[in-house]
């Protein structure tokens, strides 16, 4: 981090350079999504926090479309819909490529009893018939995910078939690719719509439960709290939960030997496939492929997350690593009955300390916590890794159609144009498919792309700080202390460590227990295969996806997120320490550096080859 | 066996109903055992023992004359006076009686070992919740022998007349009355660590949490204040440790020459900076802790020591006053209710969402 800011403080946005041999960044971003002159008075005195939890790299041209969507959906929901109080939507801006975000509060008491009143009736209702319109939640989700799947995208025929002169029924196919597209474009934004539908309430619940315990039982330990809400026999343990099955079967059947680690899953299938015992195992891992396999490699906002469909080998080093736990004679299973019990101890014994009265509002509000809890960890199932998996894939197709006709060299290239990009190649495409005459694209779009791929490595190498702006006196944004874990305190950390100890960082304690070990630092899905047993997982943020590799890591260290965060669930789960919210600790930690991580106190600790370099 | 006389019990006969009669102290011991707590073996002097000896040296008269007119602020005459009265009590003796029942308690205890006891002054009043009377707390560690036990319970009584008890009296209006106090002796834990337990975090008021203070040797050091005890933060749900400060410890108090008496004592450089309890120790005093607090019905102070055995023991246990009370939300409010004011009013810090 630049260190030219006095500690305690953050960096002005508008102080940050273009790393060298990257200047014109901006041309991969929209017009609105700078830190512009004309906005500086209000921009330079607001806080931004580098959101690392949805954007670790920097943003491909196209994966922008995953910011835009999802803040119009969920500032739609908060500030239009439902009206909460004290916070309208939250801004993101663009700086090198990394996404910075700052919620706009409302602060006109008037205003917010005004919007009281909204909020009060509106989120009311839903909290009031949660599981009814949860059910259609799914419903509608399960329609956009089958819509995606199955939408079309049109060749360009040499002739027309012969239906759009005798049947007078159809397009012609200028017209079904335009639709095709904006169609495909629009299932993303209406996903993101539901995405948000239940976000809010659903961690106000649980915010609220978690205020409630705290200010009765002021030393409650976080994890207690997620441990007394957190759902057992949940939709997102399902699919590690079919591979540990599957690895029991492969060694029952005796075809374990294949699963060597090191080896792609290319060549286990093909030696699978050599025998019967073997092609058995594969018609069974065929069958839970659907729904199971549509887990991502990552939190869904960027294409380069595949689902396990497209890249088996977060399943196939899972697989391995099941296959080897067994062999040593390990339990494997989640001791789903012992989690259960523990969980409604837990609730019992804390219930039996409050005071008779407080007991009520315990008992009313983790039921409540329990019911929306499901959708909070689900959506990202359906939404996140589901939907968006199988509608990056949609638009690989467009991207295919386009190289096809030469605009662009390979269907991946379609990434780094923006969407509106992409429509304009559409347009001229069609018109030249349509007219016969000499296309340009072929040679405006591709140079375009080489030079923005070339970028987005350089960018890469660039390390945001946590935060810009000014250093707030509260974080009051009920959305950014949720989702993001950014609490007061947190930026405080933040800001202190600034120009402190960089053998030292302190994040939220996610996790008991304390280990150590060497540090892989991940900060890209592709790196996920290299993590080796033994080794303290350290990234930006975790997935659900990658819930089995954590049976070979020893503890997680985020950059981001809070106690209710993935990581952190899952490393409860695992029984693993977790410090979670460090704000910087994959740019300060590096792979190979032995470190300490104290989940309970939240300290995580460089113990060698940690020469602090001056950074 | 419990017919001694009059003047004494075994603890474990006793019951909360027998503070009047033995002092907060020993009653609330007896009900531990009764619990099943671990508590080391000892009896109880009920106040009919100081009254006898008041009563044979001849002391009444005079010491009620003495403090009659006491006026708390005139300093100069109540140390005149406390001086006049302990002369008196330490030149009298002990009275048959109580020095009989005294040897045969004693050697009940312990065979015909002579084995060392602690002897402590066991107040009235002491479940009054606020009794704890200035100068009404004295101990006397590794006494051995009959005798030695006497002249301990002798310098409890006396306790009663020094110049602090007289003004507290003074103070809240008790001057008048004549004062009684009961003695606790029990077997002695020779302790390798010591200290004291809340059943909440006094601190925060937080229910779910036991407080533990702990140091090198024996209690005096905790008690007393002479050193920055560790103090551990442990969840009584899941006994984890939330938090912990481990100190640097610099003296103990130690049995001295002949297992006689206490004395205080540096501790060893090795020992100074490491922590005094360990996890599983910690488990078992939370464990004691839930006990004990189960079986009172409300939170308690507990003085513990854990023998160079290992072995844990509770020493005393009262009642906590000065908790915090956690400031918990309203709550005749429904779910719904509470979770639309966390929204509405997420103005005020939210930091504490920590979610």
């Amino acid at each position: 981090m630049a260190t030219s800011t006095p500690v305690g403080a953050f960096p002005s946005p508008y102080s940050i350079e273009t790393p060298p041999g990257c200047e014109g960044w901006e041309e991969m971003y929209p017009y609105h999504a700078f830190f512009a002159e004309a906005r500086r008075a209000t921009d330079e005195n607001r806080f931004w926090f580098w959101n690392s939890m949805h954007f670790p790299v920097p943003m491909p041209a196209f994966d922008v479309a995953c910011i835009d969507s999802p803040y119009q959906a969920v500032g739609a929901w908060q500030n239009r819909v439902f009206a909460v109080p004290p916070a309208m939507g939250i801004d993101y801006r663009v700086i090198n490529g990394y996404i910075y975000i700052s919620g706009n509060p409302v602060t006109d008491p008037a205003k917010v009893a005004e919007r009281a009143e909204f909020f009060q009736r509106r989120a009311g209702y839903y909290y009031a018939n949660w599981d009814e319109l949860y059910a259609k939640w799914r419903t509608k989700v399960e329609a956009l995910i089958d819509e995606v799947t199955n939408l079309r995208v049109p060749e360009l025929p040499e002739y027309e078939p012969e239906e759009v002169i005798f049947d007078d029924a159809r397009n012609t196919s200028f017209i079904d690719v335009l639709d095709a597209y904006q169609r495909t474009l629009r299932l993303g934004d209406l996903m993101w719509q539901q995405h948000f539908e239940f976000l809010l309430l659903g961690y106000g619940a649980y915010a609220t439960f978690a205020d409630y315990c705290k200010s009765n039982l002021p030393d409650i330990p976080d994890q207690h709290i997620a441990q007394m809400v957190a759902g057992i026999d949940v939709l997102l343990f399902r699919p590690d939960a079919e591979l540990r099955r599957l690895a029991r079967l492969a060694i029952d059947s005796g075809v374990d030997a294949a699963f060597v680690e090191g080896r792609s899953p290319a060549e286990i299938d093909a030696e699978l496939s050599q025998s019967e015992d073997g092609r058995r195992w594969l018609a069974e891992l065929e069958k839970v492929k659907d729904p199971w396999f549509n887990m991502a490699t990552g939190d869904g906002l960027y294409h380069y997350y595949r689902s396990w469909l497209d890249d088996p080998s977060i399943p196939y080093a899972s697989l391995i690593g099941h296959i080897a736990a067994l062999h040593a004679g390990e339990q494997i299973d989640r001791p789903t009955a012992e989690l259960e019990r523990e969980r409604d101890r837990l609730a019992e014994e804390y219930r039996s300390l409050l005071e008779e009265p407080a007991r009520g509002g315990f008992d009313e509000l983790l039921a409540l916590s329990r019911t929306v809890f499901p959708y909070v960890e689900e959506h990202k199932f359906f939404c996140d890794y589901w939907f968006l998996t199988r509608w990056w894939n949609k638009l690989r197709e467009f991207g295919a159609l386009l190289a096809k006709h030469g605009y662009i060299e390979d269907a991946e290239d379609v990434f780094q144009l923006g969407r509106h990009e992409v429509a304009s190649a559409l347009d001229e495409l069609l018109l030249m498919w349509a007219t016969g005459g000499e296309a340009l694209g072929p040679h405006h779009w591709p140079p375009i792309v080489e030079r923005r791929k070339a970028l987005l490595a350089k960018l890469a190498d660039w390390t945001p700080p946590p935060a810009l702006g000014v250093t707030p006196e509260a974080v009051t944004d009920p959305m950014t202390i949720m989702l993001w874990g950014v609490t007061t305190q947190r930026v405080q950390e933040w800001a202190r460590a600034g120009g402190g100890d960089t053998n030292e960082l302190i994040g939220a304690a996610a996790s008991p227990g304390t280990a150590e070990g060497p540090a892989r630092v991940v900060k890209t899905v592709d790196q996920i295969a290299d993590i080796r047993e033994g080794e303290i997982l350290v990234c930006t943020i975790t997935s659900p996806a990658w819930a089995p590799i954590f049976s070979k890591i020893r503890a997680a260290v985020t950059d981001i997120g809070g106690v209710m965060s993935h990581a952190a669930i899952v490393c409860r789960e695992y029984g693993l320490p977790a410090v979670v919210g460090t704000g910087r600790a994959t740019s300060q930690i590096r792979t190979g550096q032995t470190i300490r991580v104290d989940g309970s106190t939240g300290v995580v600790t460089i113990l060698a080859g940690g020469e602090d370099d001056g950074a | 066996m419990s017919d001694a006389g009059g003047h004494s019990r075994p603890l474990a006969e006793l019951r909360a109903v027998d503070a009047a009669a033995f002092g907060g102290k020993s009653a609330s011991l007896g009900e531990l055992i009764t619990a099943g707590i671990p508590v080391p073996p000892g009896f109880a002097l009920s106040t009919s023992g100081f009254g006898a000896f008041v009563e044979e040296a001849g002391l009444a008269g005079r010491i009620s004359s003495a403090v009659a007119d006491l006026s708390p602020a005139d300093l100069d005459r109540v140390n005149a006076v406390s001086s006049a009265i302990s002369e008196g009590m330490r030149s009298a003796p002990v009275p048959e009686s109580v020095r009989a029942e005294v040897a045969l308690r004693y050697a009940e205890l312990a065979g015909d070992a002579d084995p060392p006891v602690a002897v402590r002054s066991s107040a009235l009043g002491e479940d009054s919740q606020d009794a704890t009377f200035a100068g009404q707390q004295e101990t006397y560690l590794w006494v051995r022998g009959a005798d030695g036990v006497c002249d301990a319970v002798r310098d409890c009584w006396v306790s009663l007349y020094s110049p602090q008890a007289m003004t507290y009296r003074a103070r809240v209006g008790a001057g008048g009355a004549a004062p009684a106090m009961g003695v606790t002796v029990q077997l002695m834990v020779d302790a390798e660590v010591s200290g004291v337990m809340f059943t909440c975090n006094p601190v925060s008021g937080d229910p779910s949490m036991v407080a533990v203070n702990a140091s090198w040797g024996l209690g005096l050091a905790v008690v007393g204040g002479e050193v920055t005890p560790d103090d551990y933060l442990v969840s009584k749900v899941t006994g984890e440790v939330v938090r912990q400060t481990v100190t640097v410890k610099e003296i103990e108090y130690v049995p001295g020459a002949h297992g006689r008496g206490a004395v205080r004592a540096e501790v060893p450089p090795e020992r100074r900076g490491t922590p005094c309890l360990d996890e599983r120790r910690l488990a078992a005093l939370v464990a004691l802790a839930r006990r004990v607090e189960r079986h009172f019905g409300c939170h308690q102070d507990i003085e513990w020591a854990i023998g160079h055995d290992g072995e844990l023991f509770v020493v005393q246990s009262r009642p906590v006053t000065a908790v915090a009370k956690p400031a918990g939300p309203p709550t005749q409010l429904t779910a719904i209710s509470l979770v639309m004011s966390r929204f509405g009013a997420a103005g005020d810090e939210g930091g504490q969402a920590a979610c």
